[in-house]
């Protein structure tokens, strides 16, 4: 299985001179230094795109968060288990906005079981109540990598050929506990397609690093909280779809919402919780059966219709359409005294923004609320040639 | 003592602007006196107001009665109202042409820069009334630029439709201005856009106007909608997603009173008024095939594109999809009788 060439690990590769990054000016200060560091940083998420990549959409997402002994540490304040749950709740919500027809599960693995801690749903509402709850949970026993699989696989298999089959284990423990070989369940997994990433919190464990170098996903080890929350974040963006996945036409219904309906009905939705009151005054009818829902996107339980609404659908497009990084130019080469396009402030900045196809002039700060929620040039659509 | 009797008094047609000026000082002393309002946060409105000249134009053979400058009136008496609330409370004007979108208050081309946002004026003219000089200065700008701006724009191109999406995102752009520098000065910021609509929607103008709205939506940027003529289903789908009102006005020449009573009021207060119900806002969405408002359709799993008919191959994104056939049966081999 391992042919590969492992990469060079960090002490073995020769002395990296990081303290000569800093320069001082002529006063002694390290400012302008600091600053240009800030700002590459910034820029360094806008630069990254996939191009003319597919992108699978409709996602199914396993969580396994390790909930063992060592999760106890202290090193990520106030304990890694808090300090986890508390970026997951994020993550979620951040997950749902990025892709609005895709579903998420949750997995906890400690005393060498795993448990399913909300099956895969598309509404964060029951994700973000489990998590608040997991947070009293005592962290014991050993983490087992196989069981947490092995439960995730059951429910992904079933799943249609053209969406996307995730996993994303947040390991902190060095050992795991498997009832059986481990390497076989990566031949399955492969072979079911399913994508397994590894974010690490102690070290690089090799089994992980196996795991996810055949089933094509990426392992990475945390340094800080900061550090970790960008790395959770990173799999919210929808990732490159396999090269043999489906693609096939899904049949939606796309429901109107009725305010004030006439009679009151049970909703369907509610059928699970016992907890809720089921009678409800507004709610979502499907186009095919009439069976009344309260929250989107659903499958409806009656006929089987996947229900959506058009803004749920408009909310990926920006990952089709993706705008293009603007240039930097100096801010010397313009005619002095010029203001930013967007926002109508004075441009301050050394460095300023051009889109390539308007040549509008744009701020830093623009740029970055352009390029990170607007997906649209704000210059480009004030003229009549924008489709 | 003798009673004196009650003079009588004649009875005189009140104008428009005198009973507007008699709502609009009952409303303001009562919003005063119910509501706390919170003096560190700074309330900014920016008002995008659609001069699509082609509509004002027929408007004005129409309805001579309501005309640009008319609706123009109103939208300042909303404006200075907003302004007098408190003195944390900021004012913003856009024109949504379908050239451009262009800033009228604050406008730099008169301050040179962003003086106005402080209230601090060079030479604030002298307003003679004794209103409040920003709020003179503030109509005496909108004026001027709106005249410049309908004056100097020149017909280029055959588009005729108001780039509402355009303005949106300007005026978004520059509420993230303020936000980060009134943030970085300890003071918080809470704004709205309020949308006055004249023309038709455009459906060019879909994609880009969805992605402005969930901006705003993660913003907290909450989008009102004040509809002259005809519905836009656009606006009802971002009033419904970013939680701001809807409406459309029966009575165009009574527009100050509507702005008044229902669009003056921020967030916090809108829960204690009894206002317009929300619409039905239909999000069917329409088939890429035949621009047919459909309610089940096919989706393709790639590009998301929505078809009403099943078909081999997606027209966006030419993927070839897999059709389901029925299963093969093998035929059962049957057994030749054995013949005798």
């Amino acid at each position: 299985m391992d042919e590969e060439p492992e990469r060079a690990k960090r002490w073995e590769g020769g002395y990296e001179r990081t303290w000569e990054v800093l320069k001082e000016d002529e006063f002694g200060s390290l400012k302008a230094t600091v600053e240009e560091i800030l700002f590459q940083s910034k820029r360094k998420r806008a630069l990254e795109s996939h191009g003319q990549v597919r992108l699978g959409m409709m996602r199914h997402l396993y969580v396994v968060i390790d909930s063992s002994r060592t999760m106890e540490d202290m090193d990520l304040r106030p304990n890694r288990l808090k300090a986890t749950l508390k970026l997951m709740e994020a993550f979620v919500e951040e997950y749902f906005d990025q892709n609005p027809i895709s579903q998420v599960g949750l997995i906890t693995t400690k005393n060498k079981r795993a448990e399913k801690l909300t099956e895969l749903a598309g509404n964060p509402k029951k994700h973000l109540a489990a998590l608040k709850k997991a947070r009293d949970a005592a962290c014991v026993g050993e983490p087992s990598l196989y069981n947490s699989l092995n439960l995730a696989m059951q429910t992904l298999k079933h799943m249609p050929g053209h969406t996307s089959r995730e996993i994303v284990v947040i390991f902190s423990s060095l050992t795991t506990c498997d009832p059986a070989n481990i390497y076989e369940l990566i031949k399955t997994l492969k072979s079911l397609k399913i994508r397994v990433s590894v974010i690490g919190l102690s070290a690089e464990v090799r089994v992980c690093t196996v795991l996810t170098r055949e089933t094509g996903g990426t392992y990475h080890v945390c340094l800080d909280e900061s550090h970790f929350k960008e790395l959770l974040m990173f799999h919210v963006k929808p990732p490159p779809a396999n090269a043999q996945s489906e693609c096939s036409l899904i049949r939606m219904g796309r429901c109107a919402h009725v305010c004030f309906s006439q009679t009151l009905k049970h909703s369907q939705t509610h059928l699970d919780s016992t907890s809720e009151v089921g009678l409800s005054l507004g709610g979502y009818f499907c186009p095919q059966c009439h069976a009344k829902h309260t929250e989107l996107p659903v499958e409806c339980k009656i006929c089987g219709l996947t229900l959506v609404s058009a803004p749920h659908l408009a909310r990926s497009f920006h990952h089709l359409f993706p705008l293009e990084a603007f240039r930097e130019t100096p801010l010397e080469e313009l005619p002095a005294d010029r203001f930013c396009h967007a926002c109508q402030g004075k441009l301050k900045d050394k460095i300023v923004f051009t889109c390539p196809f308007c040549s509008g002039v744009f701020c830093t700060e623009c740029d970055l609320f352009i390029h990170d929620s607007l997906h649209c040039c704000p210059s480009c659509i004030n003229s009549q040639h924008s489709n | 003592m003798d009673a004196t009797k009650p003079k009588r008094r004649r009875k005189r047609h009140h104008t428009a602007t005198e009973i507007d000026e008699q709502l609009f000082v009952s409303h303001f002393i009562n919003l005063q006196l119910h509501f706390v309002i919170n003096k560190d946060e700074l309330n900014l409105l920016v008002i995008v107001m659609d001069v699509n000249p082609i509509w004002w134009g027929q408007q004005a053979q129409r309805e001579p009665e309501f005309t640009l400058s008319k609706c123009l009136d109103a939208v300042m008496v909303m404006g200075n109202s907003h302004m007098a609330m408190t003195t944390t409370n900021r004012l913003a004007v856009i024109s949504s042409h379908f050239q451009d979108s262009h800033f009228l208050y604050p406008c730099k081309n008169w301050t040179g820069g962003d003086g106005a946002w402080d209230g601090t004026m060079d030479e604030a003219p002298y307003c003679g009334d004794g209103k409040y000089e920003l709020l003179s200065v503030a109509n005496n700008v909108v004026a001027e630029e709106m005249k410049r701006v309908m004056s100097t724009t020149e017909m280029k191109g055959n588009s005729t439709d108001t780039l509402l999406a355009g303005s949106l995102a300007k005026a978004l752009c520059c509420i993230l201005l303020k936000i980060v520098t009134f943030f970085s000065a300890g003071q918080e910021m809470k704004s709205r856009i309020l949308v006055i609509k004249t023309a038709e929607d455009c459906a060019r103008q879909y994609m880009n106007f969805m992605n402005v709205i969930f901006a705003a939506q993660k913003q907290n940027i909450l989008i009102d909608a004040c509809v002259l003529d005809s519905d836009s289903g656009l606006l009802q789908q971002a009033c419904d997603i970013t939680g701001g009102l809807y409406l459309k006005i029966p009575q165009k020449i009574a527009l100050a009173q509507y702005l008044l009573w229902v669009f003056l009021p921020d967030l916090e207060q809108r829960p204690q008024l009894v206002l317009p119900p929300p619409v039905h806002v239909d999000y069917r969405a329409a088939c890429f095939c035949h621009r047919n408002l459909i309610e089940i359709g096919y989706v393709c799993s790639v590009c998301l594109s929505i078809f009403c008919n099943f078909s081999p191959i997606c027209t966006t994104c030419e993927t070839a999809f897999k059709i389901q056939l029925p299963q093969m049966m093998k035929s059962k081999k049957k057994k030749l009788k054995q013949s005798i």
